[in-house]
């Protein structure tokens, strides 16, 4: 779906905010990218979506390249940025006016998102809804485009807690084999049951990429007692329940993933990471 | 759907501006009659026209001042080239056909009006829609143009002017078009002075002016030469045109 190779992108011509970058993301599944502030994951996103150039390197994203717009391949895209276009416009007319661009609008599924985020009436105009219920209906907007790229941008910023439970459930009944979804976002405790494939950036380049099913095969996490310290550990986190820890999983046991503990240990001992998923 | 240009595309994009601005255009040729009511001379009434054109037209891109809404606009699966021509389309045609049905209305409610406070009877009139005489100074170096023409071909130069204008600056498109052009307005005026001065130099009264008997004596000369500045400026309507498209084109944000 999307093929990244060499992609080296700037703000300035200074300093360099992607360099050397080479991905390949495919379809079917939900990917998280994460990355400390200012590490360029919203930029990635834009260079993905054709709204930046890269200065170097090479993007294909479903077989175009899409720093050329075209049509075929924008109404298969849809992005939601953290944050979100002014719209003088009623929730209808927004339907009215951008859905048709869509041929895979499902309008029976956008107004059943609607009434799940309890927005009830469509004759609201967006520039009067708060910040998070307009997220609420980019979001419900964006999954019913039915696009094959959905990408978004700290999507569960603002939203609160009972909704970003609907989000989930709303994400994972729309996902199919053929679209594919990637979610940038620093809350990844909002989003761990839901994504099944983890890109990390670091130093403006990305340092990890692997389905969720490969992490807990070849990595272990657990919580040992405070006395009890695994030295072989590559992350160890001291809490007040013990240490949990970030172990390479020699023994094929299963454990949950935490993606906040993963992150910190890729950010801590990436050599050691990247030498374990060689 | 595909690359090459989709009417059913553009009439979408249309069909967005229409939807989004519905009240804002209602209250504007709303107050444009009233305008024209009160000034249907074709002077004021010409003035009126250029500049709410220039104002409207300047509008087109503002959506990139606010980057969150230009990435919106920019990922609408429509073409560049539709995207330019839904602009164009409305800047130019929309807006002078709007401008002169409120004017005929202005026009017919405000002769009505005086008529009736005056108690007279003068007839409405259509002077703007000449074919004949020019407005204003033009007038008498240019006797024979076309007056509807002239209002029409030079409301398009100001329209791609300002359409560019507002593709290139991310904020204060009017302002800062409007200072671009008189930067370049006074360069190209010091440089016709420094041909003039090179072609007639042996025509100066002692340095201080040009004898335009020169001109009017040779009035198939300055035909030919009015036709000339006729063309170049009918050519930069297209010019820029091509360089808003291109700017949209790259435009990243």
């Amino acid at each position: 779906m999307i093929e990244i190779k060499d992609l080296e992108f700037s703000y300035s011509p200074k300093t360099k905010l992607l360099s050397d970058l080479n991905l390949k993301l495919e379809a079917g599944r939900i990917h998280g990218l994460l990355g400390k502030n200012g590490e360029g994951k919203s930029t990635l996103l834009k260079l993905i979506s054709g709204l930046d150039f890269p200065k170097k390197g090479q993007i294909t994203v479903m077989g175009f390249d899409p720093g050329k717009r075209y049509p075929q391949m924008l109404q298969e895209i849809f992005f939601l940025p953290e944050e979100l276009p002014q719209a003088n416009l009623s929730i209808e007319n927004y339907e009215k006016v951008y859905a048709p661009f869509y041929p895979n609008f499902n309008n029976e599924q956008f107004n059943r998102f609607l009434k799940e985020f309890e927005i009830d009436s469509k004759k609201s105009f967006m520039n009067k809804l708060s910040q998070g219920q307009k997220k609420k209906v980019m979001i419900a907007f964006g999954l019913a485009t039915n696009t094959k790229l959905l990408l978004m941008d700290e999507p569960t910023n603002g939203l609160d807690i009972p909704s970003k439970g609907q989000f989930r459930r709303m994400v994972a009944s729309t996902i199919n084999e053929e679209r594919c979804l990637i979610i940038s976002t620093h809350q990844v405790r909002d989003l761990d049951s839901l994504i099944d494939g983890i890109t990390v950036m670091e130093g403006h380049e990305i340092v990890f990429n692997e389905p969720i099913e490969n992490i807990t095969k070849k990595l272990l996490f657990k919580i040992t007692e405070r006395n009890e310290n695994d030295n072989d550990a590559i992350y160890t986190e001291d809490t007040l329940r013990g240490h949990y820890q970030v172990c390479e999983n020699k023994t094929d046991e299963e454990s949950k993933l935490d993606i906040e503990l993963l992150f910190n240990a890729i950010i801590s001992d990436k050599n050691r990471i990247k030498q374990i998923f060689k | 759907m595909n690359t090459t240009f989709s009417f059913k595309r553009l009439g979408l994009l249309l069909n967005r501006f229409f939807i989004e601005n519905k009240q804002k255009e209602l209250i504007f040729w709303g107050i444009a009659i009233l305008v024209f009511t009160l000034m249907h001379e074709p002077e004021p009434a010409t003035i009126f026209i250029y500049i709410s054109g220039f104002l409207f037209a300047a509008r087109q891109f503002k959506i990139f001042s606010y980057t969150p809404s230009g990435m919106h606009y920019l990922l609408i699966p429509a073409t560049h080239t539709e995207k330019l021509t839904a602009s164009i389309l409305l800047s130019t045609v929309y807006f002078f056909v709007m401008s002169l049905i409120t004017y005929c209305i202005g026009n017919i409610i405000g002769t009505s009006i005086i008529n009736y406070v005056l108690d007279r009877s003068m007839p409405i009139s259509w002077e703007l829609f000449s074919s004949h005489k020019v407005i204003g100074m033009n007038l008498m170096l240019e006797p024979t143009k076309n007056q509807f023409w002239e209002l029409l071909t030079t409301f398009l130069q100001v329209q791609s002017v300002f359409i560019l204008g507002s593709l290139y600056f991310k904020r204060n498109a009017v302002g800062k078009t409007l200072l671009t052009f008189a930067v370049m307005g006074i360069v190209f005026g010091l440089f016709q002075l420094f041909l003039m001065d090179n072609i007639w130099s042996d025509i100066h009264n002692a340095g201080s002016s040009i004898s335009m008997n020169v001109m009017m004596n040779n009035s198939a000369f300055m035909k030919s030469m009015d036709k000339i500045a006729d063309i170049f400026f009918y050519l930069l309507i297209p010019y820029f045109w091509l360089v808003s498209y291109f700017r949209l084109k790259e435009k990243q944000v």
